[in-house]
């Protein structure tokens, strides 16, 4: 919020700089990538464009009031209003000057970020990464922006303020699940997080719990060839593999067919829908030892945040596991715990009931 | 005997398999040709009849390929007879068990058949419920308790069948039994000495049931549980969470490990690997200096532990190591090579502790509620408690107790071959119990008068008609099923020991369409392999196994241990988690599908085969020419 930040809040703050891990700077995303990046795992090297430099944004062109104002107005406006209101304002925002000391900022970040991973002109992701997101269970998936394969320090630059702009959106505008906090009534920054482009030779998402049944012994992975964001936006079937956290046992499969992926086309320059090898579009996109890979990785990072997670991950072309983002998985963590057994009784009272037929839990258990 | 087959008139004929409703009718089953009177071999009771027709074509048989994967011999009925009762007798007079009621048999073409009885009145139900808590709850509240009894009652029971002596009977009395004034002659102490030897085993086999349910039932609650709290957890996961690290069963490979070891520090290594015949290797280990010691060692181990059964102990032709030494001793070789090549042939029991621990920690560590981890505790604690019987209650009475058994029925054999009944001992295993008792009675009067006994020239004949009926019902392998399957198969005993559930009858009943190139069963031990298949229908034929084989069989028996570190992958037609072997052969670590029903009927030696032991799958991937 608008309050932890003040004028000696630095513009752009490296994910394995030493204040970073957990960083309100950084928004919920990022923070939480900052600290998976200083607990060791494998996350791309990147730089958030923090919530600090946001508002001076938006100091800078004279549109914070303005900006308040909009969400006061957009809380109690109907769906049309709303929209008006926000293309109206996105417009605005768009068109506003960068500050010179910001934009300098980002254009050195990212020529430090071309040094850093030896290569010029490095195709980068551009992520919103919202103060708001992440924060009390509530899951802000899908409401905010993702740019892939930007390069070039004017398009990096382009696509902040796009993010900028997204936080206007009408979906970030009346987004309120039922039960979590009152993201627009309060004054939520953003951060813009800059990060190597993994070239994904498969991707998608996992999750420590099984999302069906609130199992917590098991681990789900989704994934499919190319890029993640096929599962992300729920564009592509993935296949899916549910592996025993305790064991690894693959419990269960399904190796969905896959034609098409995500993926940089590189005549249109840009990521876009292409062919799969035709050898590999039956094949499943994870081998037996990547599987067991991820659902360790799944775990450790479970452990490591104290909660289920969500989890995006890559596995790279030359079969490394990157991780895209961690945030809490947040259906099964709200909801009341649901009591498997139908009655308190002694073991031997269990036991002695089943034979009568009586089973331990109701209705067989998870299988809703 | 009395042979009754059932003759149906035309309109009244056996209703054939109906796929995916029902099973053929047991009364449809054909007598293979050269089978005609088979009947003869088993008792009345045992065999179908028109007077029970109503019954018996009511109801749901399973093949008990587990226990008598064979046609049975007549004298091996002994022990499904046995059960029959014990069992039952459990299940509706002692406990009893709410749901449950006996399990009724029948022999089809030689082959056993059971049928579980289900409860099903409410009413009745309630009212069993009620003595069954009171009884079963004493059992479960003292259980450690009267596990020590049970193991005393069987250890003596035990030794007095090691007491038990056959011999023929002398040509003269001897001079003591006349001054003893005792009365009683070698032909009253033979009849005696046999009826002990029957009751006997009566005994043990009342002992084997009286905790077993009770067992069962506390591990499949415990396993329900999990299933339901942790859906698609293996029953692998499951068992590895209850089952001890230093049950019975591991006893006889550790022995052999022992002596492994024991040849290697007095220098024998050589001795033993050269010779591959057990008793050349004896014999060369006895010529050696130090031979002496080994032996001795060896001598100590081998009784009780190499009473140790190539089969499920129900059949007599399941011979133990101590008949048969060539299994130890190939495993042996195996270790002292280890041994050589610095190899650690310990079983790591330190680690395997640690990681029961882990696993049932974390498992728990996922539940939702306080009321689940409390149950959880209680369910696994009291899973544990009974495991120990219920592991080690199968080296008590299917491997030392039924393996000394069939030695003594052998000696009680060489009885019959001295008097000229019978030209080998082996004969008399076709001759059913009681006939036995006929025939001594013959065989004292033709002692006692000095008169050739009918016998001399009756059994011979008759036996040779036997086994010929049993060669041609030994071709002709049994359906898995018969008759009409039930809605829910709740009898605990099906579900963990033979692994019949819901899902496995459905399988059976939708694969008349199936070409047999892919078989379904239990997922029993997770993994991957492809090799040639190895069918084994006679434990004899376990030597022909070569390195890399799948083996295919009716079941396996822990014994086969030696032979397993030599497979890719084993494959069964029957077996549930619980089966006998199930516990042993988890711990080669070989993926494993059991329970295929068909699978040493519908594959071939020489086939190459996928096993997938993650999804309870066989495919032929390459077939051979017939």
């Amino acid at each position: 919020m608008r309050n932890t930040t003040d004028a000696t809040s630095p513009f752009v703050l490296w994910i394995d700089d030493p204040s970073a891990a957990g960083n309100r700077l950084l928004g919920g995303k990022f923070g939480s990538l900052a600290e998976m990046t200083a607990s060791g795992f494998a996350v791309p090297l990147g730089f958030g464009v923090t919530t600090a430099a946001f508002w001076h944004f938006l100091d800078a062109a004279g549109l914070a009031a303005q900006a308040a104002d909009v969400r006061a107005r957009a809380r109690a406006a109907e769906l049309a209003e709303v929209q008006s209101l926000s293309a109206e304002f996105k417009a605005v925002v768009e068109a506003a000057p960068m500050p010179a000391d910001l934009e300098s900022a980002v254009r050195d970040a990212y020529a430090e970020l071309g040094r850093r991973t030896g290569r010029d002109g490095l195709p980068v992701a551009v992520r919103s990464s919202g103060e708001s997101e992440d924060l009390a269970g509530a899951s802000f998936a899908g409401q905010y922006d993702t740019f892939l394969w930007i390069r070039g320090a004017d398009e990096v630059l382009a696509h902040v303020r796009r993010c900028w702009a997204g936080m206007f959106g009408p979906a970030v505008l009346t987004y309120r699940p039922e039960g979590g906090p009152d993201a627009v009534g309060a004054e939520y920054g953003i951060c813009v997080g800059v990060q190597q482009m993994v070239e994904a030779r498969s991707a998608g998402v996992m999750f420590t719990l099984d999302p069906v049944t609130g199992d917590r012994s098991k681990v789900v992975i989704e994934g499919c060839w190319g890029l993640g964001e096929g599962v992300v936006s729920g564009g592509i079937t993935p296949s899916r593999y549910v592996v025993d956290k305790v064991t690894f046992e693959l419990v269960h499969q399904q190796v969905q067919r896959q034609a098409t992926k995500f993926g940089f086309d590189p005549q249109r320059g840009a990521v876009a829908e292409v062919a799969v090898d035709a050898d590999l579009t039956e094949a499943p996109c994870l081998e037996r030892d990547q599987i067991t890979e991820l659902a360790r990785l799944a775990k450790t990072i479970e452990r490591y945040r104290g909660a289920p997670q969500d989890i995006e991950w890559a596995v790279s072309e030359a079969g490394n596991l990157h991780v895209l983002q961690v945030r809490p998985e947040t259906v099964w963590s709200r909801r009341q715990a649901e009591q498997l057994v139908t009655e308190r009784k002694s073991a031997v009272g269990h036991v002695l009931a089943r034979f009568a037929g009586v089973g331990v839990t109701s209705g067989g258990g998870r299988t809703s | 005997m009395t042979s009754t087959t059932p003759r149906p008139t035309a309109d009244d004929a056996p209703a054939p398999a109906v796929p995916g409703k029902r099973f053929p009718s047991p009364f449809s089953i054909e007598t293979p040709p050269g089978a005609e009177g088979w009947q003869s071999m088993y008792p009345y009771y045992a065999l179908l009849s028109n007077e029970r027709r109503e019954f018996d074509d009511g109801k749901f048989w399973f093949f008990d390929g587990m226990h008598n994967p064979e046609p049975l011999y007549p004298f091996d009925t002994i022990m499904t007879e046995n059960w029959w009762v014990a069992v039952s007798q459990m299940s509706t007079r002692v406990w009893p068990i709410p749901l449950a009621g006996g399990i009724d048999h029948r022999i089809i073409n030689g082959y056993l058949y059971v049928s579980p009885n289900a409860i099903t009145d409410q009413q009745a139900i309630a009212e069993r419920a009620e003595e069954f808590t009171r009884r079963a709850g004493h059992y479960y509240e003292n259980w450690d308790k009267i596990y020590e009894q049970w193991v005393a009652k069987a250890t003596d029971c035990i030794k007095r069948l090691e007491a038990i002596r056959f011999a023929p009977l002398p040509d003269r009395e001897p001079e003591s039994r006349v001054f003893d004034h005792r009365g009683l002659y070698s032909s009253y102490d033979l009849l005696r000495d046999y009826g002990r030897l029957i009751d006997n085993l009566f005994e043990m086999g009342s002992y084997h049931f009286e905790m077993l349910n009770l067992g069962y039932g506390a591990y499949l609650t415990f396993r329900e549980f999990c299933q339901a709290a942790f859906p698609g957890i293996t029953d692998q996961t499951i068992a590895s969470m209850v089952s001890g690290i230093d049950i019975m069963l591991f006893r006889p490979d550790d022995e052999v490990r022992a002596l492994a070891k024991l040849a290697v520090e007095l220098g024998l290594s050589d001795v033993l690997l050269a010779e591959e015949d057990p008793d050349a290797a004896l014999a060369a280990v006895a010529r050696h200096p130090k031979g002496e010691q080994w032996l001795e060692g060896f001598e100590k181990a081998k009784d009780p532990w190499f009473w140790f059964s190539t089969g499920a102990g129900y059949q007599h032709s399941d011979r133990a190591w101590i008949d048969d030494l060539r299994l130890p001793f190939t495993a042996m070789r195996g270790y002292i090579t280890s041994l050589l090549a610095g190899e650690d042939i310990r079983r790591p029991l330190d680690e395997i502790l640690a990681e029961r621990v882990r696993v049932t920690e974390e498992y728990r560590s996922y539940l939702p509620t306080d009321a689940d981890r409390e149950s959880f505790d209680g369910l696994v604690e009291l899973a544990r408690r009974v495991f120990p019987f219920v592991e080690n209650h199968n080296f008590y009475v299917e491997h030392w107790h039924h393996s000394l058994f069939f030695s003594k029925v052998r000696e009680l054999g060489d009885v019959f071959v001295a008097h000229d009944f019978l030209d080998d001992r082996e004969d008399i295993f076709y001759l059913h119990r009681n006939e036995i008792y006929s025939a001594l009675y013959d065989l004292n009067i033709g002692w006692a008068t000095g008169t050739e006994a009918r016998g001399v020239t009756y059994w011979r004949p008759e036996v040779e008609r036997r086994k010929r009926i049993r060669e041609a019902l030994k071709a002709h392998p049994p359906l898995p099923a018969l008759g009409v399957p039930p809605e829910y198969i709740t009898e605990p005993l099906t579900v963990m020991l033979w692994g019949i559930t819901q899902e496995s009858v459905q399988e059976w009943l939708g694969s008349g369409d199936s070409d047999g190139s892919e078989l379904r069963g239990v997922a029993a031990s997770a993994g991957k392999a492809t090799g040639r298949a190895r069918v084994i229908v006679d434990p004899e034929q376990l030597h022909e196994v070569q390195d890399g084989e799948i083996l295919v069989c009716r079941i396996t028996a822990p014994s086969w241990a030696p032979v397993f570190s030599r497979l890719s992958a084993a494959v069964s037609d029957v077996g549930g988690i619980m089966a006998h072997t199930a516990i042993v052969c988890r711990e080669y670590g070989l993926p494993a599908v059991v329970g295929t029903g068909f699978a040493t009927t519908a594959l071939r030696t020489g086939q190459l085969i996928e096993v997938d032991g993650s999804a309870g799958t066989v495919r032929v991937l390459e077939d051979v020419s017939a």
